[in-house]
C-alpha cells in the first residue's frame, strides 16, 4: 500500500506569501516613483536605483558573511531600499544614498537579527542618519522645486514647513496636493501616495487604521498648535512627509504593534509626536523621529496590551457579581 | 433576520462552497463493504473490551465489546457475520488499537432489538441517557465524546439550552449536510429527546448559511415542535467549533478552562441527534454513517456504510483515485490528520475523507516571521499566535503557557494565514500535549 505524506493540519494555506506582501508593497511605490521622475527628472530614478541596488546588495553580502540563508528574494531589502531612496532629495549624492543603504540593512535590519526581527524602521532610521550627519544635503537647501506642471525651478527652495513659505506668492494647497513643492522624491505627490494606499488596502496588505488615524492626529493637533485656522490642519497634512510615512513606513510589520488597541495607541502618537516637533521643535519636519519613537514604544505596547482572550470577560463579570 | 458571525476566522477556500461543491448534490449511497474492522476506540476514553473471540458468529447490532471506564461505551457489529480476528492494528493514532474483523455474510441477521422506551416525546427522560449509553452514541462531529457523559451534570449545575450543530465550517465535508436534508425529522426528534431528558426549553440548530437547503429543510422540520428553532449563521471557519457557535447564537462565552454547560449550554452534533432518535424510537445502537469521500477520487461521493469499512473499499468503491494522490487527509482541510495509508476505518466521528494531489500536498517552508499581525486578528480565541509560537521554538513552557496557549482550539486559522508559512497550529498542539502531559506526571509526584 502506498504511503502518503503525513503532515501536520491545516492542511491547506494562503496563498500569499513574505515575497507576494513585499511585491505588492513595490507595485504601491511605483506611482510615488513615478510622480518623483515627473517632479524632478530621471535623476531621482538614479537615487532609488542606487538605494535598491546596494540594499540588496548588503543584506547579500551580510548573510554569505554570516553564513546565513539568502534572504534577498523575498524582497524586502527592495522595499527598504526604495523606501529610502523615495525619501532622499533628488539632490543626494551617491556615496551617501549607499551609506544610507548600508545603515538600513546592516545596521538597522541584520544586526538585529533581520526580517521581522529589527525594532526599527531600517528605512526611516537610515534617513535620520543622514539627515544628523549630513543635514545640509538632506533637507532645506536640498530641495529643488520641481521644473514640471508649471512651477518655474530654482536652485532650491524653502520647504512648504518652513516658517513663511506659505500663502502670499508661496504654495496653493492645490501645489500640496500634486506635489508642485520641494521635498524628497517620493513625498511630494500626495496623489501617488493616495494611489499607493488604496493598492495597499486593496490587496489587504495593510488596513486603514494607522494611516488614517496618524493622519487625523496630525491635522488635529496641527490646527490646535498653529491656533485656528481653516485650512491649517490641511495644509499640515498635505505638506512634509506625513502622507507617505503614514502610509508606508508607520505600517511597517516589524515595527508597529500587532494588535488593534496598540495601533491606535501607536498611530496617535506618531500623529501627536509630528505636530509637536513641527511646531516646537527647531526642525521643522518630525515625520521621521516620531515614527522611530513610537518604533521603540511598539515593543512595550506588545508586551502590555493583549487581545481580550475568550471567555476572560464574561469570566471577570462573574467574579466580580459573587463579589 | 441578522445573520450572526463571530470575531477572527478565515475563509479556507472560498467564501461560498469551500470545496463542497464536489458532494453537495450526492445523496448518501449504502455501501456494503466484504469486511469491516472496528477499532476499540471509537469513542474519547478508555478502548472497550472485546467480548467475542475469533470464529464467534454475529448478528448486526450485537454487542461486540464493552464499555471500560467512566467514559466507556458499548460498540455493536456493524455488519452480522464471522469474526476473523480480535488483534491489534494500526488506525490513525500513535499506537495500535485492538481491532474485531469481521466478514460481513450481507444477511443482515438481526440482534433481538433493545427493549422499546416510547418516542422522542414520549419516554422517561431518564431513560434516554441510559439508552443513549446502551446504543454506543458518541459526538459524530469529530471528537467523538460520549454523549451520555455530556447528559450527566452535577445537581448545582442545569442546562437552558441544547445546540445542534450543523455548521459543518470544515472545507469538503458534506454529510451532515446531506443527514440534515434526508433526516431532518429525526434530527429534530432527536434533539427533542435530548431536550427532554436535559429538562431543557430551548433547542437550537445552527446552520451556517452556505446550506440554503438544509436551512430550510431543518426549518420545515422544526415548525411546531415546541422549542425548537433554526439559526442561521454567516459563513465563516471555525463556526463549528463548539466556543464559537454557543457565542454566535446565545452571546454567551465559555467560560476559560470551562465546559460548555457552565454557561448552561450543551452541543451536540447534527447526525448524533438523528442517531439518538434512532435509538430511542427504534431501538438501534449506532452502527452506521455517512462520510463523503472527495477530493482527487473518481467519483466524489457520500456513503452510508457500516462503522469499522475501510476507507480504501471506499475510495475503490468510488471509482479509486483520480491520478496520483500524495496525501489523504481523514476530515477536513483545516483540522483533518493526515493519514499514511488509506488502510484505517471509519469510526463513528469521522465525517469524510479527503484525497489530495501532489500539488495541493505540497509541503510549505517555514520563513521567519515578518510580525504582520495576520495570526492575531484570525484568532477566534484571542491569542497571539506569534508571541506563543517563540515560546514554542524556545522550548519555554512556562512563558507559552504565561501566554495562554492552552486556551488555543488548535483551529488551523493562524497557520492558514500565515504568509511567512509558519507552522503555528502545529507547534500549539504539540506544546499543549505537552503541558497536560507534565502536569500529570506532576500530579502523581
Amino acid at each position: 500500500m502506498t504511503a502518503y505524506s503525513v503532515t501536520t493540519a491545516p492542511h491547506i494555506r494562503t496563498k500569499e506569501s513574505t515575497t507576494s506582501i513585499m511585491r505588492n508593497v513595490l507595485i504601491a511605490l511605483t506611482p510615488c516613483l513615478i510622480a518623483g521622475v515627473c517632479f524632478f527628472g530621471f535623476l531621482s530614478l538614479f537615487v532609488v536605483a542606487v538605494c535598491v541596488v546596494s540594499c540588496v546588495f548588503f543584506e547579500w553580502l551580510f548573510e554569505v558573511i554570516m553564513k546565513r540563508p539568502i534572504t534577498i528574494k523575498d524582497l524586502s531589502a527592495a522595499v527598504t531600499g526604495m523606501l529610502l531612496g523615495l525619501t532622499m532629495p533628488v539632490t543626494a549624492p551617491w556615496w551617501m544614498c549607499i551609506i544610507g543603504s548600508a545603515v538600513a540593512i546592516l545596521l538597522a535590519k541584520q544586526l538585529f537579527g533581520g526580517i521581522g526581527d529589527n525594532f526599527l524602521n531600517p528605512a526611516l532610521t537610515a534617513r535620520a542618519v543622514l539627515l544628523a550627519s549630513w543635514p545640509g544635503r538632506m533637507s532645506g537647501a536640498a530641495f529643488v522645486s520641481p521644473n514640471f506642471l508649471g512651477k518655474v525651478d530654482s536652485v532650491s527652495a524653502a520647504t512648504p514647513l518652513a516658517p513663511g513659505a506659505m500663502g502670499e506668492g508661496g504654495y496653493s494647497i492645490l501645489d500640496l496636493f500634486l506635489g508642485r513643492i520641494p521635498g524628497t522624491i517620493g513625498e511630494v505627490c500626495k496623489i501617488a501616495i493616495l494611489l499607493g494606499f488604496v493598492y495597499l488596502l486593496v490587496t489587504r496588505v495593510i488596513s486603514w487604521g494607522i494611516p488614517v488615524i496618524i493622519v487625523l492626529t496630525t491635522g488635529v493637533f496641527g490646527w490646535i498648535f498653529n491656533g485656528g485656522g481653516i485650512t491649517t490642519p490641511i495644509v499640515s497634512v498635505l505638506s512634509g512627509g506625513i502622507l507617505f510615512g503614514a502610509v508606508f513606513m508607520a505600517t511597517d510589520y516589524s515595527t508597529c504593534p500587532m494588535t488593534a488597541l496598540g495601533q491606535i495607541i501607536f498611530a496617535f502618537g506618531i500623529g501627536l509626536l509630528t505636530a509637536v516637533i513641527r511646531r516646537f521643535a527647531g526642525y521643522p519636519e518630525g515625520v521621521t523621529y516620531a515614527i522611530l519613537f513610537m518604533n521603540i514604544v511598539t515593543p512595550l505596547l506588545d508586551k502590555y496590551i493583549k487581545p481580550t482572550i475568550y471567555g476572560e470577560q464574561k469570566e471577570k463579570k462573574e467574579v466580580a457579581k459573587v463579589a | 433576520m441578522i445573520k450572526r458571525s463571530f470575531k477572527g476566522g478565515v475563509h479556507p477556500l472560498s467564501r461560498t462552497h469551500e470545496g463542497k461543491q464536489l458532494t453537495r448534490n450526492k445523496a448518501a449511497e449504502v455501501f456494503e463493504p466484504e469486511f469491516v474492522t472496528i477499532p476499540m476506540n471509537l469513542h474519547l476514553g478508555a478502548p472497550s473490551e472485546p467480548c467475542v473471540k475469533k470464529g464467534d458468529i454475529v448478528k448486526e447490532r450485537q454487542v461486540i465489546a464493552n464499555p471500560v471506564g467512566f467514559l466507556g461505551l458499548p460498540i455493536h457489529a456493524s455488519v452480522s457475520g464471522e469474526v476473523v480476528s480480535v488483534a491489534e492494528k494500526q488506525q490513525l493514532g500513535p499506537k495500535k488499537v485492538m481491532c474485531i474483523t469481521i466478514k460481513n455474510d450481507k444477511l443482515h441477521t438481526l440482534e433481538e432489538p433493545m427493549e422499546p422506551i416510547g418516542t422522542c416525546e414520549t419516554a422517561d427522560p431518564k431513560r434516554i441517557v441510559q439508552r443513549i449509553k446502551e446504543a454506543g452514541i458518541c459526538g459524530m462531529g469529530g471528537a467523538a465524546f460520549p454523549l451520555h457523559v455530556k447528559l450527566t451534570i452535577q445537581d448545582e449545575k442545569y442546562a437552558d439550552t441544547i445546540i445542534l450543530n450543523g455548521a459543518e465550517c470544515e472545507t469538503h465535508l458534506t454529510s451532515d449536510f446531506r443527514t440534515m436534508l434526508e433526516r431532518s425529522d429525526d434530527i429534530v426528534a432527536g434533539l427533542r429527546a435530548i431536550m427532554r431528558a436535559m429538562n431543557c426549553e430551548n433547542g437550537v440548530i445552527a446552520i451556517e448559511d452556505n446550506k440554503p437547503e438544509a436551512i430550510e429543510a431543518m426549518k420545515k422540520a422544526a415548525e411546531g415542535k415546541p422549542g425548537v428553532r433554526v439559526v442561521e449563521l454567516k459563513t465563516k471557519y471555525p463556526q463549528g467549533s463548539e466556543k464559537q457557535l454557543i457565542t454566535v447564537t446565545t452571546g454567551r462565552e465559555v467560560p476559560r478552562g470551562k465546559l460548555p454547560i457552565d454557561c448552561h449550554v450543551i452541543v451536540t452534533n447534527v447526525a448524533t441527534a438523528a442517531a439518538v432518535k434512532s435509538a430511542v424510537e427504534d431501538n438501534r445502537p449506532l452502527i452506521r454513517r455517512v462520510t463523503t469521500v472527495t477530493g482527487k477520487v473518481k467519483t466524489p461521493m457520500n456513503l452510508l456504510v457500516p462503522i469499522g469499512t475501510s476507507v480504501h473499499d471506499m475510495i475503490e468503491y468510488c471509482g479509486g483515485y483520480d491520478g496520483e494522490v500524495a496525501k489523504l487527509v481523514a476530515g477536513g482541510m483545516m483540522t483533518g490528520p493526515a493519514a499514511p495509508t488509506d488502510d484505517f476505518n471509519i469510526t463513528k466521528a469521522m465525517g469524510g475523507v479527503v484525497a489530495l494531489d501532489a500539488k495541493e500536498a505540497e509541503a510549505c517552508e517555514e520563513g521567519p516571521c515578518i510580525r504582520c499581525g495576520r495570526c492575531v486578528s484570525v484568532c477566534p480565541i484571542g491569542l497571539n499566535p506569534s508571541r506563543i509560537k517563540q515560546y514554542c521554538d524556545a522550548n519555554n513552557m512556562e512563558g507559552a503557557k504565561n501566554n495562554n496557549v492552552m486556551d488555543c482550539i488548535v483551529c488551523g486559522c493562524c497557520s492558514f494565514t500565515c504568509p511567512a508559512h509558519r507552522y503555528l497550529t502545529a507547534s500549539f498542539k504539540n506544546m499543549k500535549d505537552r503541558i497536560t502531559l507534565a502536569s500529570r506526571l506532576g500530579g502523581k509526584k
